[in-house]
């Protein structure tokens, strides 16, 4: 492989990869930054010392456990900035694709063999990650508060005193581990939105995913916390080495039976997969099966039934600020290598349906039903969350399953791709408020039962009327922006199922025994979603109506209680009014992009 | 923003304000707090009440106003240009008036003003009277926009205010009254919204109007001008039963009445004056706006279902008052009978009985607040509602007992009082499409003056003995008291309006009958040559 042009000397490297770059430089600011120090390197022999910075005894300034949080904080919001300027820019300046030989494209007309593509879809979802990461890094500032003057307790002192001094300095120590690992998650999760090639995919979010085990294992002073990540790290690596196997068989089926050198993990390019998928005459089993286990890895990332049993236990024994990121970034990140993977790799030609077609259709409403019910019958608002994620990952499936139906022309799958980005977009507005207000309650007791929320209203009304918005916005209640996003969902399924969207058979039992079996999708949704309204209610009743234990105000956290208002009103403006088309416009840009692929 | 615009956004905005304000205030001025809001409440709400009079002078009461065909866009008063709120699926700002809107709309403003009065010494005041803002907001907005999406968010947004006045402020058995309040409207308003979307779905697109993602509109004015809306006969009759459903719920209309009388009894008194004044209306508004409005054909071949719907609950209605012993629930179950005649005039397709079903929401509208106020004073002050229980109440509370018989005298539909009026126009459009059929409803009211009497003697007069009455057991000894002067006040202002529209009804009258003969003329004559008869 000859490198065409020096690659890392390209101006446009890191005009396009901006986000990317932004992170690298946090990590390595959160790597060297808390460790200056007054070391000094004597040359030998002299008496002259150089002063080197790193070790020796660190600067008070620059080693205060606060400022971890705070590059990543920056970082992250940098790097969301960088990634939403390419809709400001417009497609076509910022529409950047990065060949594996080194070539870099503006525009993307000429190189077909990508592996990297920066475009309105991978920047949408970088945004989506940083926004969510942002939201949890935010949280955990006060999650895990960070007291530059900690001291040892004193041996006399009482218990409960002793466990909360030694608890400030272990939070003093791990500030910079826990936001590291952060901006990790976020370069995985970045390198997955970007890449146009199975194994980068794969090496993205395995950075991710092995951050987050990590992360989801962090408050190792809660008993809950070590078996959660246990249970989550042991089905994600099973998952992801199924992934992984099904990538090989992909690899092994891209090559001709004794020629391997033609064989690729490339979805695009005259020999990428989507190519080799497109020339296919009847369904290979070994393309079927790899894409099948293909989709086990995805399908563990967006919780989907039946790969979603670790999610309530990793999202009610973690804390709440990472339970947000699994619920919003990791959710985001796993339908973005679903949409690549199945509208780029596997997409139906107009008219005739995908094979994976009932397969989702039949997932999707098994998850959307199943999430719904488990959450019905749940105590904990954790699990509740969790399920509820569950649900709307069935929602989006059925999104999907609408695609996979051959019946959308062009518009209409724009419309339905459009539609699950909005969603995942407006999913980081108000799951990751919810999740902030359990954070909130979770500080000075747990947030593990609805004991915890009982009174609420009376304890904290502004906290409680935005954790019911959010809960009505879950719901999907209009005018909040989760009505909008499932109302998208809905008409692209009802648009899609009825060819053109208007309906003209004469009666209407004749009509809907002619209709495509996805428009009970639809129908499911919306059953599906009537019958969440009970437990998002159920919320709203004991903030309000049951009495609370606690009589203590909630904490003051400053930091939850600014993000949380900031989600408040973006979950209220993004489902009306002029914001509201912004970011669809956003979203619509991203589904030509990926169409256009 | 035109004067409609402020007249339905401020209560909305300014209620939400106050209601929020008094929970920052710190807690050592919370008294003095209290009595600012509520002056603040009442001041917005009397504004808005002088402002929507205006309205109404300045257009000589809509009695000639006419633009544009029946119901299309330009058609209406003070109409608002389209301003996007969701453009992605066509979600548009409009409001205005016609006719058929404007006596809710200034019914409204009156009545919230009143209902603050009546309860001007309500627990927890600051909240209380923010609410009823609230409720205006929400109600106002129920009957100016034009945009179905908006239409059903208002809706829905009026129950939130009504549940917590329910729930908070109500009586022994409010948090069961509350949540099947609740429960029983959402739940119909959910059938009415798949009816929405089914309409949404069939809507063509208009460029600038429709949503830039999914080609569909909400907009009532631009349905109405579409021509066949939904081509599948069938599938029009669904979205006609479903919002039938939604809108009878509301009414309510017997079968599916049961959550009202149930509201009534625990709702405080604000809250079951407006309950009855204008939520139910709601009801019947928006089957004339939407229903009636979008699919006529239906509405004509649905004819026999609304007369018997209508009968069923005006004689239903009044059998069971006849059996009550709660004299709420006695008023409440007569709502349920007079909404009944609603749906009769609807049924008569004469532009005279359209105009009394309209004039008899603006009728009942005024008189049942006065019943239940009258009700809730009664409470108050005897604490009881059992019939029967206290007698000779004109020994012990003159004014009340005035303002019951005049209330009650109303209600029945004593000449010369605003139920008169509707009645009487209901029943001859009855007869002249009916026939003879109209000796049912007619004899019905018999029953409806039956049970008021009835109640009345055993209430004010009866008391044996003239210097003492029977006071209740639930006195206690407690001395019996007469209404107070915002009690006094309130019903006064409704029983002089429930005099005036009866000797004056041509103010309101006039504009309806307009609206129904454009109704008729330009709509239903339409659908009938349509079905194939002659009318």
């Amino acid at each position: 492989m000859n490198i065409e042009s020096p690659l890392l000397a390209h101006p446009l490297l890191v005009e396009s990869l901006r986000p990317e770059v932004t992170i690298i430089v946090g990590i390595l600011l959160l790597i060297i930054v808390p460790n200056l120090g007054n070391a000094t390197f004597r040359i030998p022999m002299t008496q002259f010392r150089i002063p080197v910075f790193l070790g020796g005894e660190r600067f008070r300034a620059t080693s205060d456990p606060l400022i971890p949080g705070v590059i990543s904080m920056f970082t992250l919001l940098l790097a969301m900035a960088s990634s939403l300027m390419t809709f400001v820019e417009g497609a076509a300046l910022s529409t950047v694709c990065i060949s594996a030989n080194g070539a870099i494209q503006q525009g993307c007309a000429g190189s077909s063999d990508y592996i990297l593509r920066s475009d309105a879809f991978s920047r949408i979802f970088t945004s989506i990650f940083n926004f969510a990461l942002l939201v949890g890094t935010a949280a955990m500032i006060n999650r895990m508060p960070a007291k530059a003057d900690a001291k040892a307790p004193h041996p006399d002192s009482s218990d409960s005193f002793k466990a909360r001094a030694i608890r400030v300095l272990l939070n003093n120590r791990r500030q910079g581990d826990f936001h590291l690992l952060v901006l990790f998650v976020a370069l995985g999760m970045s390198i997955v939105a970007l890449s146009t090639n199975l194994f980068l995919l794969f090496v993205g979010l395995e950075l991710a995913s092995l951050a987050i085990y990590v992360l989801v294992a962090f408050m190792k002073e809660e008993n809950t916390s070590g078996e959660a990540a246990t249970k989550y790290f042991l089905t994600g690596s099973v998952a992801s080495a199924i992934t992984l196997y099904g990538m090989s068989l992909l690899y092994i089926w891209s090559g001709s039976a004794t020629d391997y050198a033609s064989a690729t993990l490339n979805l695009t390019g005259p020999q990428g997969l989507a190519a080799t998928w497109a020339g296919m005459e009847t369904l290979d089993p070994l393309a079927a099966i790899g894409f099948g286990m293909l989709l086990v890895g995805f399908g563990f990332k967006v919780s989907a039934v039946p790969f979603h049993f670790a999610a309530p236990d990793a999202y009610s024994g973690t804390s709440s600020p990472m339970a947000s990121i699994l619920a919003t970034a990791s959710k985001a990140m796993g339908f973005a290598a679903l949409l690549r993977v199945l509208v780029v790799m596997t997409g139906p030609e107009f008219g005739s349906a995908a094979f994976w077609l009932p397969l989702l259709g039949i997932l999707s409403v098994i998850t959307m039903t199943w999430g719904n019910l488990a959450a019905l019958s749940t105590q904990n608002p954790k699990r509740m969350l969790a399920y509820s994620s569950v649900a709307h990952a069935g929602y989006l499936l059925a999104a999907l399953a609408a695609l996979g139906s051959g019946l959308a022309s062009e518009s209409v799958n724009e419309l339905l791709i459009t539609a699950v980005v909005f969603h995942l977009l407006v999913l980081a507005f108000f799951k990751s408020g919810a999740f902030l207000v359990l954070t909130m309650t979770e500080i000075r007791d747990d947030s593990s039962s609805m004991e915890s929320l009982y009174g609420l209203g009376r304890r904290d009304p502004i906290i409680a009327v935005a954790m019911f918005v959010f809960m009505l916005a879950l719901a999907g209640v209009p005018p909040l922006s989760g009505f909008l996003s499932k109302f998208l969902v809905i008409d692209g399924i009802i648009s899609a199922s009825t060819g053109s969207g208007s309906i003209s058979a004469t009666g209407a039992i004749a009509w809907l025994s002619s209709v495509h079996w996805i428009f009970w999708l639809a129908i499911s949704m919306a059953l599906n979603s009537a019958l969440s309204l009970f437990y998002y209610l159920r919320i709203g009743q004991v903030m309000f109506f049951e009495k609370s234990k606690s009589i203590l105000p909630l904490p003051d956290a400053p930091m939850i209680r600014i993000t949380v208002i900031l989600c408040l009103i973006l979950t209220v403006i993004a489902g009306i009014g002029p914001f509201s088309q912004t970011l669809v416009d956003m979203a619509t840009m991203a589904a030509q992009h990926l169409l256009k692929v | 923003m035109n004067e409609l615009e402020i007249l339905t956004l401020t209560p909305l905005f300014a209620g939400l304000f106050l209601l929020l304000i008094y929970e920052v205030v710190p807690s050592s001025t919370k008294k003095q707090a209290v009595d600012l809001i509520k002056y603040a409440n009442m001041g917005i709400a009397v504004l808005l009440f002088g402002l929507a009079t205006q309205i109404g002078l300045e257009n000589d009461w809509l009695s000639t106003w006419s633009a544009g065909s029946f119901g299309a866009q330009g058609s209406y008063l003070l109409e608002s240009e389209y301003t996007s709120l969701i453009p992605s699926i066509g979600v548009n700002w409009h409001v205005g008036i016609d006719a058929l809107s404007y006596p809710m709309i200034w019914l409204t403003t009156l009545l919230i003003p009143i209902s603050m009065l009546v309860q001007w010494d309500a627990p927890k005041g600051a909240q209380f009277h923010s609410l009823i803002l609230l409720m205006e907001g929400a109600l106002l907005g129920v009957f100016a926009v034009l945009d179905l999406f908006l239409f059903y968010v208002y809706w829905e947004l009026t129950l939130v205010p009504m549940f917590f006045l329910i729930l908070v402020w109500g009586g022994e058995d409010r948090r069961y009254a509350a949540m099947k309040f609740f429960i029983y409207t959402f739940a119909a308003s959910i059938l009415m919204l798949i009816g929405i979307l089914i309409v949404y779905f069939h809507s063509s697109p208009v460029s600038g109007i429709s949503g830039t993602l999914t080609h569909h509109h909400f907009d009532i004015p631009l349905l109405m001008q579409q021509s066949s809306l939904i081509s599948s006969a069938g599938l029009r009759t669904v979205v006609f039963l479903l919002m039938l459903v939604g809108f009878a719920t509301k009414m309510p209309s017997v079968p599916v009445h049961t959550w009202l009388p149930d509201a009534h009894v625990q709702a405080p008194t604000a809250g079951s004056m407006l309950l009855a004044g204008v939520m139910l209306k709601m009801g019947a508004y928006g089957f004339l706006r939407i229903a009636v409005s979008l699919f006529p054909q239906e509405t004509i071949t649905m004819i026999p279902l609304l007369v018997f719907l209508g009968m069923a609950s005006l004689f239903y209605g009044a059998w069971v008052c006849l059996g009550q012993t709660n004299l709420k629930r006695m008023v409440a179950y007569s709502s349920v009978s007079h909404m009944g005649l609603i749906f009769l005039g609807i049924a008569t397709m004469q532009p005279l009985g359209i105009a009394g079903a309209l004039f008899m929401m603006f009728a009942h509208g005024i008189i049942s607040p006065l019943l239940f106020a009258v009700c809730g004073s009664f409470k108050h002050h005897y604490h009881t509602l059992e019939i029967g229980s206290m007698r000779g109440l004109a020994h012990h509370s003159p004014f009340m007992a005035g303002h019951m018989m005049l209330g009650w005298m109303a209600s029945l539909g004593l000449p010369l009082m605003a139920g008169f009026v509707a009645e009487v126009a209901i029943m001859i459009a009855f007869w002249m499409t009916f026939g003879w059929w109209v000796l049912i409803p007619a004899l019905t009211l018999i029953l409806t003056a039956g049970y008021y009497l009835w109640s009345m003697q055993r209430t004010i007069f009866e008391s044996g003995d003239p210097h003492h009455g029977i006071l209740p057991d639930t006195m206690h000894g407690e001395k019996p008291r007469d209404v107070t002067w915002h009690e006094n006040a309130g019903m006064f202002i409704l029983g002089c309006l429930a005099i005036l529209f009866g000797i004056l009804p041509a103010l309101f009258f006039e504009m309806m009958s307009n609206w129904s003969t454009g109704l008729v003329s330009e709509i239903m004559i339409d659908a009938l040559t349509a079905l194939g008869v002659t009318p």
